[in-house]
């Protein structure tokens, strides 16, 4: 069998990075530390557990970015990855859903992928949408937010289950190829192992131009990034933190939510 | 402005979901408080009647056999079925951002080569506003002209609506589609019991800024203040296996409206507070001032809640004087 994974490297915490305003969007500083998306480390795992089922399965880890998402990339060998795939943007621009799934779509298409996978969501931009652009593009089934997964390679069958509202869940009987994203908590992700991690040392990344890849239709942009309505916030509680522990018996009281001892 | 709206409507065991109620007030904001409404379903006649007569919007009904279950191939055949026709006048489509909303609407708008904007909370102008980054940022989002297909999130809009003069006009479009690569094995209930969730008083939640499993008997240290205390967690600390996914709260877990909620170490991602943002005292403890949890808060507490936790602890039992 023959998995793609795509993985999104997101920065660990937004405070670090800096607003440009033409075009608006925001850029990592030299204090920005980067990490793989969350969602997308669940991902990787089920395909490596898939792999673990089918020996002989080839693992591929995509990333679209600039070319410090080679890191994450690398991360994703170190947890067992066989194949580590660049498509490389020069700079750090905003990219819809649409425009990274079809960058995507124009390096997988022809590729024979029987199973691609994506984290349900990326932390940064939020959009949850290009696994089902991947589906559209490449006309497979996809279905979202899958929390199990049971595949048939004979027949080329897949039972999944897909989480809803309040935790209640769907099943779907599919055929390969789909794509599938998949929500977290599906699997407990693993740490590298050493061999894995000497072995990626040595590996190289396939690097592509993501120009070459197909043209994004960049149906939207981004007019402006900001803060959110501080005026929303509630009363910040003042001082040190005995204080602030003190303040706060003192409201829980006041409300009657709590007794003196 | 007169803009053509079309809202894709949801129901759940015959009642219409309050994120469709809500899609309407995001469409008078957008300057259409009539926009058409489309239902799906198999022998839902009574409801989309009565979805018309109470909103005073046209209802149209997609009716099929096979549209009592959900999948995304069929619901999409069966919207492209109606939607095609019209896209010149139609300005918008808008789902709710639920399960089904972000399931369907990239494909949709990609049939459509519209632009497709998800998890919407305001609108400004002719631009969209939604999050980014946990929350910590906010994008504003202008689509290319034509219409677009947006998702709109739950809870930021409202769901009261004045009942209308006249009742609104409702159609039933008959469609034969049939499930093709994707076929529905049905649905069942959360595996998850209730905790005591909903009984209690105050919730104490834990998220991932507990730091480790060890560090939870902190959190039922200070739930334990409370006489009727239950715990509960984001989804990350059950991911994580250091809860229970029954104590999981948000859109995936429970929905909670205690009289107190106190959530340590929670980052205030939309889909945990969409389902504690109605309890009637919210504290949060969080050391990062930035942290979303502080806009759903009452009171904010920037602090290390492994130190901050033991303080209160030692003034509630040693209070001073
Ligand atoms: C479709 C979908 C459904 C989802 N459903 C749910 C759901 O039902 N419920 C849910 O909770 N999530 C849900 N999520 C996940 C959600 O998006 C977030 O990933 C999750 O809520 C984050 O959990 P967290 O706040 O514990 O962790 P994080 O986001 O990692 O936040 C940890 C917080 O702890 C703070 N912190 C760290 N150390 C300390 C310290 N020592 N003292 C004080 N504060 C500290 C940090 O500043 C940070 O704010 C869903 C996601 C998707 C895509
Ligand atoms: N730049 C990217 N490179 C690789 N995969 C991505 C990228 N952006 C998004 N994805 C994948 O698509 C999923 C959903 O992302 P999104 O639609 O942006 O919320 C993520 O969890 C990733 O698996």
């Amino acid at each position: 069998m023959k998995i793609l994974v795509c993985i999104k490297q997101v920065c660990d915490s937004s405070e670090t990075l800096v607003h440009d305003t033409d075009p608006p969007w925001v850029r990592p500083s030299p204090a920005t530390v980067f990490r793989m998306n969350r969602f997308d480390e669940f991902a990787l795992e089920e395909a490596l557990l898939i792999g673990e089922r089918f020996p002989g399965t080839e693992i591929h880890a995509l990333s679209v970015g600039p070319s410090r998402v080679c890191t994450t990339i690398r991360k994703a060998l170190e947890m067992g990855a066989s194949h580590g795939i660049h498509l490389c943007i020069e700079k750090e621009l905003y990219l819809s859903g649409e425009d990274t799934a079809s960058i995507i779509a124009g390096y997988a298409r022809d590729k024979g992928y029987d199973l691609i996978l994506t984290g349900i969501m990326s932390e940064d931009t939020m959009h949850c949408q290009v696994g089902q652009y991947l589906g559209a593009l490449l006309v497979l089934p996809c279905i979202t937010s899958v929390i199990s997964e049971e595949i048939s390679p004979d027949d080329a069958r897949v039972v999944v289950e897909r989480e809803i509202e309040s935790g209640r869940r769907q099943a779907f009987l599919v055929k390969m190829p789909v794509v599938l994203t998949i929500q977290s908590g599906i699997n407990r992700p693993r740490y590298p192992s050493l061999s894995n991690v000497l072995r990626a040392r040595s590996q190289d990344l396939e690097t592509c131009e993501a120009e070459h890849l197909g043209s994004p239709a960049f149906r939207q942009k981004i007019a402006a990034i900001r803060y959110p309505d501080a005026g929303k916030k509630g009363t910040f509680i003042q001082g040190d933190s005995r204080q602030k522990a003190r303040e706060l018996l003192s409201i829980l009281h006041e409300k009657s939510l709590l007794s003196w001892r | 402005m007169n803009r053509n709206i079309i809202i894709i409507g949801e129901h759940h065991e015959g009642t219409i979901s309050p994120g469709t109620l809500e899609l309407l007030d995001f469409s008078r904001a957008l300057g259409s408080p009539f926009p058409e409404i489309i239902l799906l379903g198999s022998d839902i006649f009574s409801l989309a009647e009565n979805l018309a007569e109470r909103t005073g919007c046209a209802v149209t009904l997609i009716n099929g056999e096979h549209l009592n279950l959900y999948s995304a191939e069929l619901y999409q055949k069966a919207l492209l079925e109606v939607l095609r026709p019209r896209d010149e006048r139609t300005l918008c489509i808008a789902f709710s951002h639920t399960s089904l909303g972000f399931d369907l609407a990239p494909a949709l708008a990609h049939a459509l080569q519209a632009p497709c904007i998800s998890s919407v909370e305001d609108i400004e102008e002719s631009s969209f506003v939604r999050s980014i980054f946990g929350g910590k940022l906010q994008s504003v989002v202008t689509p290319q002209n034509g219409p677009v297909v947006l998702t709109v999130l739950p809870g930021a809009f409202s769901p009261d609506r004045t009942p209308p003069e006249k009742s609104g006009h409702m159609r039933i479009v008959d469609v034969s589609v049939a499930p093709v690569s994707m076929i529905p094995q049905g649905e069942r209930a959360s595996e998850y019991r209730d905790s005591g969730l909903h009984d209690a008083d105050v919730i104490v939640s834990a998220g991932r800024g507990i730091g480790k499993k060890e560090n939870l008997s902190l959190i039922s240290a200070l739930a334990s203040l409370f006489p009727r205390s239950a715990l509960g967690a984001s989804r990350a600390v059950c991911d994580l296996g250091w809860m229970e996914y029954r104590h999981q709260i948000g859109t995936t877990g429970q929905t909670v409206s205690p009289k107190l909620y106190i959530a340590c170490g929670i980052s205030g991602a939309i889909q945990h507070t969409s389902g504690m943002k109605n309890a009637q005292t919210i504290i949060a403890i969080n050391s990062d001032p930035n942290a979303a949890i502080f806009s759903v808060s009452h009171y904010a507490i920037v602090e290390d809640l492994l130190s901050f936790i033991p303080v209160l602890m030692e003034e509630y039992t040693h209070p001073p004087g």
